[in-house]
C-alpha cells in the first residue's frame, strides 16, 4: 500500500471510523488489527520477520524482569540476613543470566538484520573468494548478483524492539506482559516502515490510553498530514528526476549545476522524510496518539554535531544511549581514559572517552545506513568533524575573541548556517551518487568547468520550460522556508488556527489541488527515500 | 551536594544548578562534556554510574543527580 496513495487515505479513514466507534479499552486491538493488515498489503512474508522479532523480544524481557523481579523480592525478604557481599554475589549471577538472554535475542535480531541488508556485500565477498580460488586453480571465474528485499522497515522496528529489551535488561522500564500489545509496539503502522524509533515507556502511554474523539486534534492532525503530502509529492516528487539525473551523469554538467543539483538534493530528502513524518505524525494525531519527532528544523543548525541532534532525531538518540554511552562508560573505556588522564592530563583523560565512543557510534551509523565503503565514509566524515570541532572548541573560543565575535551576532550566526548547510549537503551526496570514488568524483567536479556560457545553456532549458507546475513547487518552497522560520519561535499550527475559517478552508484547499495537480503525476507511488534503510 | 556543585561549576560556572532543571533537555551540558562530569562524581562519591542511569532525568538538574548519586549508593548497600 502505496502511502501516497487514495488506497492509505481511505484505509486511514476507514480506522479512524472503528477506532472511535469501539469500546475505548479496545481501540489498541483496532490499532494491532490496522497495522497487521497495513504490514500484509506491502508484502505478506515480511511479517514472518515481524512476528520473530516481537515473539523473541517479548519472551526474553519476560525472563529478565522475572530474574530482576525475582532478585529484588529475595533481598526484600532476607535484607536482615544477607550481607554485602552475599548481595554482591547473587547480583553477579543474575547479571550473566539476564545478559545471556539479552546477548542470545541481540545475535538473533541483529543476526536477521545484518541477513538482510548485507546480503549483497555476502555474495560479493563468497563470489570474490570463490573466483580467487577458480583461478588458482585455472578455471573460469564466475560473475552474477544475488539481491534480496528485506522485510519491509526491517532497520526501524528492530532497533525499537532492541532497545526496549535493553531498557528491561537496564531495568528501566517493567516488561509488557500482554504478547499482543507487545506485538503492536513493534509493528504499529505509522511508524513500522521508517521510524521514528520510539521509546517503550513513551509509545505505549500513548498506544494503550483510552482516546475519544477530539475535533482540534483531527483538524490539527489533519492539517500537518496534507502538509506532510505536500513537501513529499509536491516538492521531493518533483525534483527526484533533476536530482538523479545530476547524480548520473555529473561529467555532462558544469560545476555550478552540480551545485544545484547537491543543494536541491539536501532539500529533496528533507522534503521526502521530513513529509513522511508530517504524514504519520498527523495520522496519530487524528487518533489522539502524539509520536516522537524526528526534525527540530535541521538546515539551521550552526554546527554538524547540532545538525545531527535536529536531524533523525530519534536513531541519533538511540545510538547516544544504547552504543555512545555504553562504549564511553564500559570498563576498557574507562581505564583508557584513566591510563590517558595520567600520562597527557585531565582535559585528554575525560575526552578520549567519548571521542572512541563517537568514531564508534559514527561507522555503525554509517553501516546501518548501508554497508558500503561510501556510507562508512560518509559515517566515519561525519563523526571526525564532530569530534575535530569538539577538540578544537578552546582553540575556537580564543579565535573568536580575539577577533571580537559575538555569539548573538546576525551575521556570524548566518554565516555558521550557511556553512554548517554547505558541509551537510557535501557529506550528504558522498554515498549517494554510487560508489566512493564516484561521490567524491561529483564533489571534485563541483569546484571544476565554472563557464558560464555551459552553466547558463544547461539552466536555460530549465528557465525556458518554465510552468504552472514549476511555480508551485517554487512556492511551496518559499512556504516551507517561512513555515521554518516561524517554528523557531511558534506552533504554526497555532498561528494558522487564528486565521478566519473561509482562509484556512481555501488555504487547505489549494494545498490539495496544488498535490493533486503537480504531486499525483509526479509522485513515484510512495517510494520514500529511507524506506531503503 | 557541594562537592557536586563544585564538579558542576568546574564544567559550566555561569549556570545557577540550585535552580536549573533543565541542564540535559536544555543542552547545556552537552554529551562530551557528560563523561566530564561523570568522571568526577564516580571518582569524588566513589560509586559507578552504569549505562541504565543515563537517563536525561537524572541528570537535568542538581537535585535530580544528588538522587541518583544517593540511589546508587544504597544499590550498592
Amino acid at each position: 500500500m502505496a502511502i501516497t496513495s487514495l488506497v492509505f487515505l481511505l484505509f486511514v479513514f476507514g480506522v479512524m471510523l472503528v477506532y472511535y466507534i469501539a469500546p475505548s479499552k479496545y481501540q489498541w486491538i483496532v490499532l494491532l488489527a490496522a497495522s497487521i493488515f497495513f504490514y500484509l498489503s506491502c508484502g505478506t512474508w515480511g511479517i514472518f520477520f515481524v512476528l520473530i522479532t516481537a515473539t523473541s523480544v517479548y519472551f526474553a524481557a519476560q525472563k529478565i524482569g522475572a530474574i530482576t523481579e525475582g532478585q529484588k523480592a529475595y533481598f526484600k525478604e532476607n535484607k536482615d540476613t544477607l550481607s554485602r557481599d552475599d548481595k554482591k554475589i547473587i547480583k553477579s549471577k543474575n547479571t550473566k543470566k539476564r545478559r545471556l538472554i539479552l546477548i542470545l535475542t541481540l545475535i538473533l535480531n541483529f543476526g536477521i538484520l545484518c541477513a538482510f541488508k548485507y546480503v549483497d556485500v555476502y555474495w560479493d565477498l563468497a563470489l570474490f573468494s570463490a573466483n580467487a580460488v577458480f583461478k588458482l586453480l585455472g578455471l573460469r571465474t564466475i560473475n552474477g548478483n544475488f539481491s534480496i528485499i528485506a522485510p519491509l522497515g526491517l532497520s526501524f522496528y528492530t532497533f525499537q524492539a532492541i532497545g526496549y529489551l535493553v531498557d528491561v535488561y537496564w531495568d528501566n522500564c517493567k516488561p509488557e506482559k500482554n504478547y499482543l500489545k507487545n506485538l503492536l509496539f513493534v509493528s504499529f503502522f505509522p511508524q513500522v516502515t521508517q521510524g521514528p524509533i520510539s521509546d517503550y515507556s513513551q509509545l505505549s502511554a500513548e498506544l494503550f490510553s483510552k482516546h475519544k474523539f477530539d475535533y482540534d486534534h483531527f483538524t490539527r492532525g489533519f492539517q500537518r498530514m496534507l502538509w506532510g503530502f505536500g513537501k513529499k509529492m509536491v516538492i521531493a516528487d518533483f525534483i527526484a528526476p533533476y536530482v538523479q539525473n545530476v547524480f548520473h551523469n555529473y561529467g555532462s554538467y558544469t560545476g555550478i549545476s552540480t551545485l544545484i543539483g547537491a543543494f536541491l538534493y539536501s532539500l529533496q530528502i528533507y522534503t521526502d522524510f521530513s513529509g513522511y513524518m508530517d504524514i504519520m505524525c498527523g495520522v496519530c494525531e487524528m487518533f489522539g496518539i502524539r509520536l516522537t519527532e524526528n526534525f527540530e528544523r535541521p538546515y539551521f543548525s550552526k554546527s554538524i554535531a547540532e545538525y545531527w541532534r535536529r536531524w533523525h532525531i530519534t536513531l541519533g538518540a538511540w545510538f547516544k544511549k544504547y552504543i555512545y554511552y555504553t562504549i564511553g562508560m564500559s570498563g576498557w573505556s574507562r581505564k583508557l581514559g584513566q591510563k590517558s588522564k595520567e600520562k597527557f592530563g585531565k582535559f585528554v583523560g575525560q575526552t578520549i572517552p567519548p571521542s572512541v565512543a563517537l568514531v564508534v557510534v559514527w561507522l555503525a551509523t554509517g553501516v546501518w545506513h548501508g554497508a558500503t565503503g561510501a556510507y562508512v565514509a560518509w559515517g566515519a566524515v561525519n563523526g571526525l568533524f564532530i569530534i575535530f570541532s569538539i577538540w578544537m572548541e578552546p582553540n575556537y573560543t580564543r579565535l573568536k575573541n580575539k577577533l571580537h565575535i559575538r555569539e548573538s551576532n546576525f551575521w556570524w550566526r548566518l554565516f555558521q548556517v550557511v556553512r554548517t548547510f554547505t558541509l551537510v549537503t557535501f557529506i550528504k551526496v558522498l554515498p549517494e551518487v554510487g560508489t566512493l570514488r564516484e561521490g567524491f568524483g561529483l564533489i571534485f567536479h563541483i569546484f571544476r568547468d565554472h563557464t558560464l556560457p555551459a552553466t547558463a545553456a544547461q539552466l536555460f532549458p530549465f528557465a525556458e520550460s518554465f510552468t504552472l507546475k514549476t511555480f508551485f513547487v517554487l512556492l511551496l518552497s518559499v512556504l516551507l522556508f517561512v513555515h521554518s522560520l516561524l517554528e523557531r519561535k511558534n506552533d504554526v499550527r497555532d498561528l494558522f488556527g487564528k486565521l478566519p475559517l473561509i482562509v484556512r478552508i481555501v488555504m487547505l484547499s489549494l494545498l490539495l489541488i496544488v498535490i493533486a495537480y503537480v504531486g499525483i503525476p509526479a509522485s513515484n507511488e510512495g517510494g520514500f527515500l529511507y524506506a531503503k534503510f | 551536594m557541594d562537592e557536586l556543585l563544585e564538579i558542576l561549576n568546574d564544567i559550566n560556572p555561569d549556570i545557577d544548578y540550585m535552580t536549573e532543571t533543565n541542564l540535559i533537555d536544555g543542552k547545556m551540558i552537552d554529551s562530551f562534556s557528560i563523561f566530564k562530569l561523570i568522571d568526577d562524581i564516580c571518582e569524588t562519591f566513589d560509586i559507578d554510574i552504569g549505562p541504565k542511569w543515563m537517563r536525561n532525568e537524572n541528570f537535568n538538574s542538581v537535585h535530580a543527580m544528588w538522587d541518583m548519586i544517593q540511589a546508587i549508593q544504597n544499590e550498592d548497600e
